[in-house]
């Protein structure tokens, strides 16, 4: 039994005035107003810090079957804890690639084992990924699975795309689909524009993941069936994605922390810096500011952190040889929290914790929708945060594998400091 | 002047003065080289290693005999039959090379950002970048403008046209940053399919007829048109390229009289340029691979704090 005393609450949407107290009971929330008591329960006075939903990630590279080297279950549940996720979404694109019910099972088992924070497993849409044919997605769905991608790469062909969707709509589980079309990114490292002008590093254009949004678009009005696209990064996809809402389409979509904070200047100034190579890349100045209005005016539904960690070896090589992806589970609230403060706040920090809560648990099925909200015998997958804590970011501290991440050695504002999940501690700063 | 360049990387932070003392320290070297003694021991003792992953003959060969005449000890590291075809990183290779003493290294890379990558690895010694990818080739873009500089002391508002592949040209990109510092107007000319995406970020500008491109310019740059762009599919056919944008004595004589033609070698005759023009009066290409030797030892000699004796 814990009790939160002078917590500022967040309810996934809004924020409850003054503060109030909170207690968890044997998983769940029993109760929360001014002056709750609870004799014998462990007290903790939050002296004011927010208290929210834990947080949700849609979209984390956990590496797990295949690449424990990089990640695994375990190092990656440790790291989504730190970052105040209760709970992660595992990207299925392992070896072998997670598009069955026993991986599914697996991911489930393995991620209750390790005792941290939740985690749940997304299928593949296509059988190995390989973008033929349809993976067990029915049999998946039954063993717990809460999306489908083949993220890594676009669902392989628009037919079976559309397959796909017509054939997973009884089963009620998102695609999540990775927006890009290879025949105009294949070979490319940078954004297509002043960064490749002037590295001489091929581009990837912004039409390769543009024209990726606006298939998903079509075959979703078409069939009527919802599709999330997952780390939009430029100006026009955000554009479409608006277009489609306004139309009443059940197209939603995630942006990274990445993607909000770096540009591609960053690949030139830090001298071709491995840690900023990421797919899609990192875009212009102005690509960022569409982002940020897109999170303002609601067409972003959540932030997605794609954690991609990497293996210091693999990933410290010159630019143009290095993987991509980037690192961020344990610094992405922080990370955008910050960047919105150095913003001047350009919306509520209540629209800014419901794209880490409620927005993304909203397009899981069953029953997590509720995850991402907080109420009264509700689950108690909570985060303290505190917003005045100013922590540098120091990657060889972190629980997760990956040793490089362009958030190194930045400073900022607004860490979890204590994450629970259905009533158990998880993570708390104060005893690290 | 303080000399304050560690590295030879990029030109990105070079300054018109920089550029200016430079050549002038090259100045000397060239004279040196015209001494029937050519020898001299500014870098004896000093480990110079050329670190070579992609074919080249011209910068190698440039760079050792810089290093020789200087006295430098030199020693030859290529990628094939060493540790590197055995899967040694460029990290470990850097490291080996620092472990055995190297004061300097001289890399070539086919990898945008590989001298960058070596600079921060190797913790004492200096880098000179001997061309990385289609990123930079500083030291082609210094012999240029030395090259360029000999025939015209002041460069400012000079107009320089660059034809060809500049999307694959690290020789482009490293030109243009020395001599738009210099106060060079450039215009590109060239297929679309060959420029880079954003011309306007490398502040200069695209002219898709190459005689306009030309029509006074004072410098014709002729870049290399490599056999493989046709294959990708770029353009159709080299003939094609040669009818369009290969520099003959009629597309020379659009520019200013007196005009200099460069191209940083291997030429590629009846493609980009006609044996008339590449063998002609204009042309500069012979003294802009004597002007290597010369300025690749002024920036030895600079950044590997040499002693004139």
């Amino acid at each position: 039994m814990i009790l939160f005393k002078n917590a500022t609450l967040f309810d996934g949407k809004t924020f409850y005035e003054g503060t109030l107290d909170l207690l968890v009971r044997e998983g769940i929330i029993e109760t929360f107003g001014q002056n709750v008591s609870a004799p014998g329960a462990e007290i903790l006075d939050l002296g004011g810090k927010v208290l929210s939903p834990g947080f949700v990630d849609l979209h984390c590279h956990m590496r797990d079957p295949g690449f424990e080297w990089r990640e695994d279950i375990e190092s990656a549940a440790a790291a989504a804890a730190a970052g105040g996720f209760s709970t992660a979404v595992a990207m299925p694109n392992t070896d072998p690639a997670v598009d069955n019910d026993a991986l599914v099972r697996y991911v489930i088992e393995k991620g209750i084992r390790a005792g941290y924070s939740r985690i749940l497993p997304a299928g593949a849409v296509t059988k190995r990924r390989e973008g033929k044919e349809l993976a067990e997605m029915g049999k998946m769905a039954s063993a717990g699975c809460v999306l489908f991608t083949d993220d890594g790469a676009p669902v392989g062909s628009s037919r079976l795309f559309r397959t796909a969707l017509q054939y997973s709509q009884s089963l009620k589980v998102r695609i999540m689909e990775h927006p890009e079309d290879t025949s105009l990114s294949r070979g490319g490292q940078v954004n297509e524009g002043r960064c490749s002008s002037l590295a001489g590093l091929k581009g990837i254009p912004a039409s390769a993941e543009e024209i990726g949004v606006f298939r998903a678009i079509s075959l979703s009005r078409e069939t009527g069936v919802p599709v999330h696209l997952t780390h939009l990064s430029t100006r026009e996809s955000v554009s479409l994605v608006r277009e489609a809402k306004k139309e009443g389409l059940a197209v939603t979509c995630d942006v990274t922390p990445h993607h909000l904070r770096f540009s591609e200047e960053s690949v030139i100034e830090s001298g071709f810096d491995s840690r900023f190579k990421v797919n899609p890349p990192l875009r212009s100045s102005d690509d960022i500011e569409s982002l940020w209005e897109a999170l303002a005016d609601g067409t972003v539904d959540a932030i997605a952190t794609d954690h991609a960690p990497w293996h210091l070896d693999e990933k410290d090589l010159p630019f143009p040889e290095a993987p991509f992806g980037i690192a961020s589970i344990e610094c992405a609230f922080p990370g955008v929290f910050t960047c919105w403060l150095n913003r001047g706040k350009p919306f509520g920090l209540d629209r800014l914790l419901a794209l880490f809560t409620s927005g993304p648990a909203s397009l899981l099925p069953g029953e997590w929708p509720s995850h991402g909200r907080l109420t009264r015998l509700g689950k108690a997958d909570l985060v303290v945060l505190d917003m005045d804590l100013e922590r540098k970011v120091a990657v060889e501290e972190w629980k997760s594998k990956a040793r490089l991440s362009p958030w190194e050695g930045l400073s900022l504002f607004g860490w979890p400091v204590l994450t629970m999940v259905e009533g158990r501690v998880v993570f708390d700063r104060s005893r690290e | 002047m303080e000399w304050k360049h560690r590295h030879v990387l990029d030109l990105k932070d070079w300054k018109r003065e920089d550029i200016l003392f430079l050549l002038d320290q090259a100045k000397n070297m060239d004279n040196l080289i015209d001494r029937p003694i050519k020898k001299v021991p500014a870098l004896r003792g000093k480990l110079v290693v050329n670190l070579f992953f992609e074919a080249s003959t011209r910068t190698r060969v440039s760079f050792e005999l810089a290093e020789k005449l200087l006295s430098a000890d030199v020693v030859n590291w290529s990628a094939s039959g060493s540790s590197v075809s055995k899967g040694e990183t460029l990290r470990d290779t850097a490291w080996t090379l620092e472990a055995m003493g190297a004061d300097a290294v001289v890399v070539r890379h086919g990898a945008s950002g590989s001298a960058h990558y070596l600079a921060r690895k190797l913790k004492r010694a200096v880098v000179f970048n001997g061309g990385d990818g289609a990123y930079s080739h500083p030291t082609q873009a210094l012999l240029d403008a030395y090259t360029a500089w000999k025939s015209f002391p002041n460069l400012e508002g000079r107009k320089m046209a660059i034809l060809g592949d500049v999307l694959h040209s690290r020789v482009a990109r490293s030109d243009i940053q020395v001599f738009r510092t210099l106060g060079c107007e450039i215009v590109l000319s060239g297929p679309e399919t060959l420029m880079p995406f954003d011309v306007k970020s490398l502040g200069v500008t695209y002219e898709p007829d190459p005689w306009k491109a030309v029509k006074n310019a004072d410098i014709v740059y002729l870049l290399r048109i490599q056999r493989e762009r046709q294959e990708e599919g770029l353009f159709p056919s080299l003939d094609e390229y040669h009818l369009r944008f290969g520099a003959d004595e009629k597309l020379v004589s659009k520019a200013k009289e007196g005009a200099l033609v460069m191209h940083p070698g291997p030429i590629n005759r009846r493609v980009e340029i006609d044996s008339s023009i590449a063998d002609g009066t204009q042309s500069r290409i012979l003294q802009q691979v004597r002007s290597g030797v010369a300025v690749r030892m002024a920036l030895l000699y600079l950044c590997l704090g040499g002693v004139m004796a």
